[in-house]
C-alpha cells in the first residue's frame, strides 16, 4: 500500500503541537501507533476496519478482556496506563465506548497523555461532556467529538475513526504522493463525506478530513482547529462545514478578526440549514435554531464569516468553484482518481475469514509461528516447540527450565486413571484420563505465561497416563531426581531404564513432527469447537484426543505393522523389499484393505518426511522397515498406478518399526505432540474469538509472522 | 427536555427552592370546584412555550368568580400555536422586588455559567440584548458539581447591590444561587431558571420555575421521572405532525417541512428525502432547493428532514421509504447512503424491500432516484443486481448508482431532470 511516511503528514504534526517526544518517535519509525477504547460491535469491527486501512493498530483496551486479543493479532489491556507500560509510543486513539461508560473511558485515555483523542460515542450526557472537556483542556489533549466520526488523514494512510473507507492518497504532483493539500473539517460526518468525495473528484488532494462532531459540547471546535491545521506546512487551504446551531462559526469569524496573523490560508465554508424551519432540533443536538436567538442561523453564522473574509457556500457545485477559485489550481488528474475509485465499487465482497497465529500449512510446507517444522524437528524440544505454538515465540533459556520443571512435576503427580481397558484404542484410555485428571484441571492459566505453563504440565500428565496405559509406569517413577523432560519422554515410551540420548532424541523428533497440522484436523476442530464454548482446558482437549483414532492420527500403528509384514515376507521368500511391497500391495488390494501411511490431503511431498529419516540414519536404528518405506511409494505406483507419497505417518511407523517397539508407540507419540497443538488452539480461541461463535474451518486464515529461519 | 411549570416547581420544592403554595392542575373550569382555594391566587397556562405573560396565560384572580371567568378565557387560547390544556393554580405574592436567576451551559466555551439580574419577571433575551450590563455572568471552568461559596456570595452581592437590598439579603440569595446550581448539576439540565425570584418579606420565591432536560442524561434521571410521573420522551417544542409521530414510532428522526394540511402546488416537483447522517439531512434540503432553483426555474420543493444514519435496521430503512411513498405529495425520492457506521448493504436491502412490498400490495411507488458509497457497498452491489433480475417490475423505479462516478449534486440534478421529464415539464 503506498502511503507517505507518517512524520510528513499532518497528524503528525497536531501531534508535535502536544506531545514533541512521540511526534519525533513517528518521525523515526514512520508510523502512528493507536489503539481502540472499547470492543462493543462497533468498536470491534472498525478496529478491523481501521486496520485495513492502513491504519496501525498497536492495541486495545476493554475492561475485563486484558490478556486476550482481537482480530486475532490485536492484544487486549483492561486499561489505558497497563497498555501505555507495554506500548509507550501510543500517539491517538478512537473511544467506542458506550454513552454511560464513555466519560469515564475518555478521561483514562486524556490523562495518560494520548495527544490526539476521536470521541466516536453518541449520546453521551452534557455534564459528563464538560468533564471531558475540562480535562483535555488540562492535558491540551486534540479531542475530536464526542459523536464524530473520526478523522482520515489521506496521504499516510491512517484512519481513527468509523469514517468509510473512499478516501485515498491523491497525488499532490503527477504520479507522487505528497503530504499537500486542503484540510477539510466538518461537524456533520455526512456532509464530511461528501464533500470529501466532491473535492476529490475535482482534482483537489485532502490531508486531512476530520469530524468534529454534532454535539452542542464537543472538545475541539473551529477556533481550535482551523489555526493548528493552517500552521501545518502542507495544508493550503482549510475548508470548513458548519450548521445551524450553536455558535461556533461566529466564534471563528470573531477570532478571525482579532487574530488574523493565526489565519494565514484561504477558507471556504459551507453552511447548511437555510431552510430549517426553527424550533425543531435537527437530528444532531447542536444543531437547533432557538427562536429569537441572535446567533446560530444560516443567516448569522453566514454574515459573520462573510465580513471576516470567509467564502461561504451553500452547496457542493459553489464549494467546488471556490476552493479552485480561492486555491487557482487543482492537484491531480480526475480521470486516474475515477479510475482508482472504480476499483473500489467494481470490488469483489470479500470472502469472509478469521485468522489463526498457529500454524501455516502450504503444500510440502508446515509454518509453526514462521518456523519450518522441518528445521523444528530434532533440533528443537517437544517443550521447546509447545512454547512457540502457544506464544509464537520459542522460550527463553530461563522459561524453558521452568517448563521443564512444570512437566517433569507433571510426570510425576499420581494418576488416578485406570489405564487401558481390555483392547479399547488408546486415545480414548488418554483421553478419560485427561477428562477425569484433578490435577490438570486445578492447574492455574493466570497471567500472559499461564498458558505456556499449563501446556506444558499437560504434556507432563499426558506422560504420567501414557506410562499407565503403556504399562511403563514403574520406569517413568524411577526417573532420577535430576533427569529432563527427554528423559521422561523415553521412559515412558520404551519402559527402559537405561538412558539412550540418540533413542531418546528420535522419539521426541517424532513428537514434534506431529504438533500440529492448523485448524483442519478433526482433533482440532473438536477442541476448538468445545473451546469456543469455553468449555474447560482438560474436557476440550481430551475430546480432540479422542478423535484421534485409526482414521485420524492413527495410521502409524498400521503402517508399522505393514511394514513389518513386508520386511518379514522379503525374508521368508528371499525377495526385494520392493517386490516383497509389491506382492504385500497387491494382497492388500485384493482383500480391500487399505495401506495406512500412505498418501496427504495437501502434501505431495511431506516436509516432516526427509527430515525424520534422517534422524533415524543418525540415531543408527533406520533398518528394513525405514528402507522399506523408502519403496513402498513407488511399489504402490507399479501396482495400481497411483502416486501415493508416504506421510508422516508412515514414517514414523516405519522407524517404530526399526526400533523394534509395540506399533502403538507410532500412536502414543503422535498424540503425545499433538497435545501441544490442541492446547495451543484451545488458548487461542479463548484468548481472540467471541463465544460460540460459529466456526467454519475452511476460513482460517493464517495471520501470525512470516516464515523465519529456526535459530 | 423542558417540564412543565408545575413539575419544575416539584422539583425546586424537593430541593429546598422556595416556591409559592401550589393549589393544583386543572384540565377544565369545571374542575375549580375540587380545589382548595385562597385568594389572591395566580392562574397560568401550563405550555413549553416562552411569551405565556404577553399571550394572556397568566391571570391574577381576587375570588372564586374572577377565577373561573379567567380560567375559561385562558382554556380557550393558542400561545404560540398551542392550545392551553392544563392550567396551574397557585398563590399570589406581593414582593418588594424581583430578579432573574439562571444557570446553563455556555454555547461558545461549554463552561457553566450562573447569570443574575435586577431584571426579573422579563425575557432575559431583551434585557441581554437591551442591556448587557443588566446582566452578571459567573462562567465555572471546572464543571464543579457545587458552586463555590465565594463565588455564589460574589455574585449574590452583585445582584443585592443592583436590587438596592440590605447586606442581609445577600446570603439568602447565595443560598438560592448555590441549590439552583447543584441542582442543574445533580439532574443533569441544560437550563435551570428562575425568572422571577420574588423578593417577599418573608424570603425569595421562585415565582415561576424553567428545567430543560439534557435527552441525552434521562438514562440515569429515572428517579426524577418517575417522581414527576413521565414516562418516556417528551417531543420538544412543536406538536409533531402524523408524518413524525409515525417516525418516532419506528425509531428514526424525521421532521416534515411543510404543514400537514398545505396543499400541493400542481406546478412543482415536491422532492422526499432518505439522505443519510442528521448534517447531510439538513444539507441535502439546501441541496435540493439550490439546484432546483438554479435549473428547474425554483419549481422543486423539499419535502422532510430525515436521519437515516447511525446504522438503522433494515425494517427501518424500508419504513423510511414507506412514510414518504404514502404521502401523496411526494413526487421523487432523492436517497444517499454514505456508509461509514451504516452499511450500503443494509440500505439497499430496506429499499428494494419496500418496493417489492409495496408492488404486491398495489401500492404507490414513488420513483427514487440515488446513490450509495462505503462500508459493505461490494456485498450491496451484488445484492442490488440480483434482486433487479429476480424482480425487475417491482424494481423499475429505482436507480441507485453504486460509487462515486458522480457527486451527490449531480445525483440530485438528474433525479430532477427525470422527474421533469416525466411530467413532461421543461
Amino acid at each position: 500500500m503506498e502511503r507517505i511516511p507518517a512524520g510528513e503528514g499532518l497528524l503528525c504534526h497536531l501531534i508535535e503541537q502536544v506531545r514533541p517526544d512521540l511526534a519525533r518517535h513517528i518521525r523515526e519509525t514512520g508510523e502512528v501507533e493507536t489503539i481502540v477504547i472499547g470492543l462493543g460491535a462497533q468498536g470491534t469491527r472498525h478496529a478491523g476496519l481501521m486496520q485495513e486501512f492502513g491504519t496501525k493498530i498497536t492495541a486495545a483496551v476493554a475492561p475485563g478482556r486484558g490478556g486476550t486479543r482481537v482480530h486475532e493479532t490485536i492484544p487486549v489491556y483492561d486499561t489505558v496506563a497497563e497498555c501505555l507500560q507495554e506500548h509507550p509510543y501510543i500517539a491517538a486513539a478512537s473511544v467506542w465506548r458506550h454513552y454511560a461508560t464513555a466519560r469515564d473511558a475518555t478521561i483514562e485515555a486524556i490523562s495518560a497523555g494520548i495527544p490526539f483523542i476521536a470521541l466516536i460515542t453518541e449520546g453521551i450526557p452534557l455534564r459528563d461532556m464538560r468533564d471531558i472537556i475540562v480535562a483535555a483542556r488540562k492535558n491540551k489533549t486534540i479531542l475530536i467529538g464526542g459523536n464524530s466520526p473520526g478523522a482520515i488523514f489521506p496521504p499516510e494512510r491512517v484512519k481513527i475513526g468509523m469514517l468509510p473507507d473512499v478516501f485515498y492518497p491523491e497525488e499532490p504532483s503527477p504520479g507522487k504522493l505528497g503530504p499537500k493539500g486542503v484540510t477539510i473539517i466538518s461537524r456533520s460526518g455526512a456532509i464530511l463525506y461528501h464533500l470529501s468525495d466532491a473535492l476529490a473528484m475535482a482534482g483537489i488532494a485532502q490531508n486531512g478530513v476530520i469530524g468534529i462532531g454534532g454535539d452542542a459540547a464537543i472538545g475541539s471546535t473551529f477556533v481550535d482547529l482551523v489555526p493548528l491545521v493552517m500552521s501545518h506546512p502542507h495544508t493550503d487551504l482549510v475548508v470548513i462545514a458548519g450548521e445551524i446551531g450553536g455558535i461556533q462559526e461566529e466564534r471563528l469569524a470573531e477570532d478571525i478578526l482579532a487574530h488574523p496573523e493565526r489565519y494565514p490560508k484561504p477558507i471556504v465554508a459551507l453552511i447548511s440549514g437555510a431552510r430549517a424551519p426553527e424550533g425543531k432540533t435537527m437530528g444532531h443536538a447542536g444543531a437547533i435554531v432557538a427562536p429569537g436567538q441572535e446567533y446560530g442561523t444560516f443567516h448569522s453564522k453566514k454574515a459573520a464569516l462573510a465580513r471576516a473574509g470567509v467564502t461561504v457556500v451553500n452547496s457542493q457545485y459553489d464549494l467546488i468553484e471556490a476552493v479552485k477559485g480561492r486555491l487557482r489550481r487543482t492537484y491531480f488528474d480526475t480521470a486516474r482518481y475515477y479510475e482508482k475509485m472504480r476499483t473500489i465499487w467494481e470490488a469483489k465482497p470479500k470472502p469472509p475469514s478469521w485468522g489463526t497465529l498457529i500454524t501455516k500449512i502450504e503444500p510440502n510446507n508446515i509454518l509453526i509461528s514462521g518456523y519450518p517444522l522441518q528445521q523444528l524437528i530434532g533440533r528443537k524440544s517437544l517443550l521447546e516447540v509447545a512454547h512457540l505454538l502457544v506464544r509464537g515465540e520459542l522460550p527463553s533459556p530461563e522459561a524453558l527450565k521452568e517448563l521443564e520443571a512444570l512437566a517433569l512435576e507433571g510426570a510425576r503427580a499420581p494418576s488416578s486413571s485406570g489405564g487401558r481397558l481390555g483392547e479399547e484404542d488408546l486415545s480414548k484410555a488418554l483421553a478419560r484420563a485427561l477428562l477425569l485428571d484433578r490435577e490438570l484441571a486445578a492447574f492455574p492459566t493466570k497471567g500472559s505465561r499461564g498458558p505456556a505453563l499449563k501446556t506444558a504440565f499437560a504434556l507432563g500428565r499426558v506422560g504420567k497416563h501414557l506410562a499407565t496405559i503403556l504399562g511403563t509406569a514403574s520406569a517413568l517413577e524411577g526417573l532420577p531426581a535430576r533427569a529432563s523432560f527427554t528423559e521422561a519422554i523415553y521412559r515412558t515410551i520404551t519402559g527402559r531404564t537405561e538412558f539412550d540420548p540418540r533413542w531418546a532424541g528420535l522419539l521426541e523428533a517424532m513428537a514434534v513432527a506431529s504438533v500440529d497440522h492448523g485448524v483442519t484436523p478433526p482433533s482440532a476442530q473438536a477442541t476448538l469447537i468445545l473451546a469456543s464454548t469455553r468449555a474447560a482446558y482438560e474436557v476440550a482437549v481430551a475430546a480432540g484426543v479422542g478423535a484421534i483414532t485409526d482414521v485420524h492420527g492413527g495410521a502409524g500403528a498400521k503402517a508399522a505393522e505393514f511394514f513389518k509384514e513386508c520386511v518379514a515376507r522379503a525374508r521368508r521368500e528371499g525377495l526385494e523389499l520392493e517386490e516383497a511391497a509389491k506382492g504385500l500391495i497387491a494382497e492388500y488390494i485384493k482383500a480391500g484393505r487399505r495401506i495406512e501411511g500412505l498418501g496427504h490431503r495437501i502434501h505431495t511431498q511431506d516436509p516432516r518426511r526427509d527430515a525424520l529419516w534422517r534422524l533415524a540414519e543418525e540415531a543408527g536404528v533406520a533398518g528394513e522397515n525405514v528402507a522399506a518405506s523408502k519403496v513402498v511409494t513407488r511399489a504402490f505406483k507399479q501396482v495400481r498406478g497411483m502416486d501415493l507419497p508416504i506421510n508422516v505417518d508412515g514414517v514414523i511407523g516405519a522407524i517404530v518399526a526399526d526400533m523394534g517397539l509395540d506399533p502403538i508407540i507410532a500412536k502414543a507419540l503422535f498424540i503425545w505432540g499433538r497435545v501441544a497443538g490442541l492446547s495451543a488452539h484451545y488458548f487461542e480461541e479463548v484468548a481472540s474469538q467471541p463465544e460460540m461463535r460459529r466456526i467454519n474451518f475452511e476460513q482460517a486464515v493464517y495471520k501470525g509472522p512470516p516464515a523465519r529461519e529456526v535459530p | 427536555m423542558r417540564l412543565y411549570e408545575h413539575e419544575a416547581k416539584r422539583v425546586f420544592q424537593r430541593r429546598g427552592l422556595p416556591v409559592p403554595k401550589q393549589f393544583g392542575v386543572i384540565h377544565s373550569p369545571e374542575e375549580l370546584a375540587r380545589l382548595e382555594l385562597e385568594f389572591p391566587l395566580m392562574l397560568k397556562a401550563l405550555v413549553l412555550v416562552g411569551g405565556r405573560g404577553k399571550a394572556g396565560g397568566i391571570k391574577r384572580a381576587e375570588n372564586a368568580r374572577e377565577a373561573r371567568a379567567e380560567a375559561r378565557e385562558i382554556f380557550q387560547l393558542r400561545i404560540k400555536g398551542y392550545p392551553v390544556e392544563a392550567i396551574l393554580l397557585e398563590e399570589a405574592l406581593e414582593a418588594d422586588a424581583a430578579c432573574y436567576i439562571g444557570v446553563t451551559m455556555d454555547p461558545a466555551t461549554f463552561n457553566n455559567v450562573v447569570l443574575a439580574s435586577a431584571f426579573g419577571g422579563v425575557e432575559i433575551e431583551e434585557v441581554a440584548r437591551d442591556r448587557p450590563e443588566a446582566i452578571h455572568k459567573l462562567e465555572l471552568l471546572e464543571n464543579e458539581p457545587e458552586l463555590p461559596a465565594e463565588l455564589a456570595r460574589g455574585l449574590a452581592s452583585r445582584l443585592a447591590e443592583d436590587l438596592g437590598q440590605a447586606a442581609s439579603a445577600v446570603e439568602t440569595l447565595a443560598e438560592i444561587i448555590s441549590k439552583l446550581y447543584a441542582l442543574y448539576q445533580a439532574i443533569d439540565a441544560k437550563v435551570c431558571e428562575i425568572n422571577p425570584l420574588l423578593l417577599t418579606p418573608k424570603g425569595p420565591v421562585a415565582a415561576d420555575a424553567k428545567i430543560v432536560l439534557d435527552e441525552n442524561a434521562l438514562f440515569r434521571q429515572a428517579k426524577l421521572l418517575e417522581e414527576l410521573g413521565i414516562s418516556g420522551r417528551r417531543h420538544d417544542v412543536a406538536e409533531p405532525t402524523p408524518n413524525e409521530r409515525r417516525a418516532q414510532a419506528a425509531g428514526f428522526k424525521y421532521l416534515d417541512l411543510l404543514p400537514p394540511e398545505a396543499p400541493k402546488d400542481p406546478e412543482k416537483i415536491y422532492v422526499g428525502l432518505v439522505p443519510g447522517g442528521a448534517g447531510y439531512g439538513i444539507f441535502s434540503i439546501d441541496e435540493v432547493a439550490n439546484i432546483g432553483e438554479r435549473f428547474f426555474g425554483g419549481r422543486v420543493v423539499p419535502f422532510n428532514f430525515m436521519d437515516s444514519g447511525g446504522g438503522p435496521t433494515q425494517e427501518q430503512m424500508a419504513e423510511m421509504f414507506h412514510l414518504l411513498m404514502d404521502d401523496p405529495r411526494v413526487d421523487l425520492i432523492i436517497t444517499s447512503r454514505f456508509g461509514g457506521i451504516s452499511s450500503c448493504d443494509i440500505f439497499i436491502r430496506g429499499l428494494v424491500q419496500a418496493l417489492r412490498e409495496r408492488h404486491a400490495q398495489g401500492k404507490r411507488v414513488v420513483p427514487v432516484y440515488g446513490r450509495m458509497v462505503g462500508t459493505d457497498l461490494p456485498s450491496a452491489r451484488d445484492f442490488l443486481e440480483r434482486a433487479k433480475e429476480e424482480t425487475p417490475e417491482a424494481l423499475k423505479e429505482m436507480e441507485i448508482i453504486v460509487g462515486n462516478q458522480k457527486i451527490m449534486a449531480e445525483v440530485i440534478k438528474e433525479g430532477l431532470s427525470r422527474a421533469f421529464a416525466a411530467k413532461g415539464w421543461k
